[in-house]
């Protein structure tokens, strides 16, 4: 889980740096907030491939605007807001191809499920206790489809990176308030769409 | 503080979004109200499914690998935009419209891949504009559309065709090499591939073959064609960043160990690098490959014996 942005004393300096052209203040900045970037972009495209993509873009998107930077907000929720609207284009081309959500194709170009690919990391946990958390798996991630991009990126931030909705908001350039309604609206999808497979 | 209230703000509760007073309040209705009592039952159940759904997490190789292809783009950025459009190989096609005899020849070296130069032939029971030689020689590749001529029983069939080609020349020849960098990247047969990186190798100082070579190590699915390339690319470990970068790749996400061992032993010229160190450390510690742990830490121990 990611914290609510580090310090943002020392972040102003780096940015400063960087505008001014210090590459090393930059590598800094992309050390401090990089993990939480990749995480988010693996959760949601479920593909190493496509979140180094993801990742790839988000900062260079940074690099090349980080002279705009007016530190009217902080840079992790900058560098959110850009990886936040990445994801979302990636999820809208995704829903246009109506893909199945837990079949991933590798490098080789070989179909696999992804969720094949899980190890259950609990101790102890039984073949059939597996098989039933697999099966759950494939339900949860066919219920995260029926979500629009934009909730399904609020849920995403909410349930599994677990940020506050106010900085959801900021990184989605709009309000907690509408982060809430959309948050809202996420769970009784997921709800009803979970009811409908049992 | 109604029922309606209570379950349009049941969520927020449950991810710790309600003010403390409205928190208060909540619980304190749930204990005297049934129906709500059980929608937040229900709620608990269903954020522990949730929680329960397995996710892909960030490993340290992919991180690694993550933050090395990121360093790659950043230093073309800022640097050497010349490279750039060997990396992309549409830009390559685009150069390859400019010489047509060129393009045509892709097809002989088996790429295949839609290049294809458009005929529209008025058809009739008496021939049409392509003789039955040229109708076998040339390969069909796909019909875009039959239209019947009204009142008459002429059609109109457009279809793409590719006719074989051969060309010949030096290693040197620009030509040659550019077929060599394409056949090298896109073939379908591994052994055309491994061919083409045979005779590359030989022209290693050339930026495009350097680029090719880099991308066989990293993306070519058959690991003979990833070994041929990456011996190929271990005399400019040192010299070159990229060639470096690639190697580190190899080293940890190669899923075949005889690549990486390969990329390790190129690596092992270049181990006072503080980017290999970290590499070399982290592998020494955590690397399911035995030969990959032990050899890390040799090199490692030589790196810090040499400082």
């Amino acid at each position: 889980m990611v914290g609510q942005g580090p310090s943002r004393v020392n972040d102003a300096e780096l940015i400063r740096a960087a505008q001014q052209g210090d590459h090393a203040a930059f590598e800094e900045l992309v050390r401090q907030y990089d993990q939480p970037v990749l995480r988010l972009a693996l959760h949601l495209t479920g593909s190493e491939h496509e979140a180094k993509d993801i990742y790839q873009e988000a900062f260079l998107k940074a690099y090349r605007n980080l002279g705009s930077f007016r530190f009217e907000c902080s840079f992790y929720t900058w560098i959110y807001r850009i990886v936040s609207n990445l994801c979302m284009d990636y999820l809208r081309r995704k829903q246009v191809r109506k893909e199945d959500p837990s079949v991933r194709v590798s490098s080789e170009g070989e179909e696999f499920d992804l969720l094949e690919q899980l190890p259950d990391q609990r101790a102890g946990a039984s073949p059939e206790q597996d098989l039933m958390r697999r099966e759950l798996g494939k339900r949860i991630a066919r219920a995260l489809t029926k979500l629009t991009p934009r909730e399904r990126m609020v849920f995403e931030m909410k349930h599994y990176q677990g940020l506050k909705l106010r900085t959801i908001g900021e990184a989605l350039n709009t309000t907690e308030e509408t982060a809430k309604n959309t948050l809202f609206r996420a769970t009784q999808k997921l709800r009803a769409a979970l009811a409908d497979l049992k | 503080m109604n029922c309606d209230w209570v379950q349009e703000n049941i969520a927020l509760y449950m991810y710790n979004e309600l003010a403390d007073d409205a928190r208060h309040e909540l619980e304190g209705h749930v204990e005297r109200c049934s129906e709500c009592a059980a929608e937040l039952k229900a709620m608990r159940a269903f954020h522990g499914e949730m929680s329960d759904m397995p996710q892909l997490e960030v490993t340290p190789n992919l991180l690694a690998s993550a933050r090395i292809q990121l360093s790659e783009a950043l230093e073309n950025v800022q640097q050497r935009r010349g490279w750039r459009w060997a990396l992309d190989p549409m830009a390559l096609l685009r150069q390859m419209r400019f010489s047509p005899a060129l393009a045509a020849v892709i097809f002989m070296v088996g790429f295949g891949g839609g290049i294809g130069t458009m005929y529209r032939m008025s058809a009739s029971l008496h021939g049409g504009s392509l003789s039955v030689e040229q109708q076998q020689e040339a390969s069909i590749s796909g019909i875009r559309n039959i239209v019947q001529e009204p009142g008459s029983s002429h059609v109109r069939i457009d279809y793409e065709r590719a006719l074989p080609e051969t060309v010949r020349g030096s290693v040197s020849d620009p030509q040659i090499q550019a077929l060599l960098v394409m056949a090298s990247r896109s073939a379908a047969n591994s052994g055309l591939r491994m061919d083409s990186l045979a005779l590359l190798r030989q022209k290693p100082d050339d930026p495009a073959v350097r680029e090719s070579l880099v991308y066989s190590l990293r993306s070519d699915s058959n690991p003979g064609v990833r070994l041929k390339a990456e011996e190929a690319l271990t005399p400019m470990v040192k010299q070159d960043i990229r060639v470096r970068n690639a190697m580190l790749e190899s080293l940890l996400n190669d899923n075949n160990p005889g690549v990486r061992a390969g990329a390790l032993k190129a690596l092992e010229t270049v181990r006072d690098d503080t980017g290999v160190r970290q590499a070399l450390t982290q592998l020494a510690k955590e690397d399911p490959n035995e030969f990959i742990r032990q050899e890390s830490a040799r090199v490692l121990t030589q790196a810090t014996g040499a400082e």
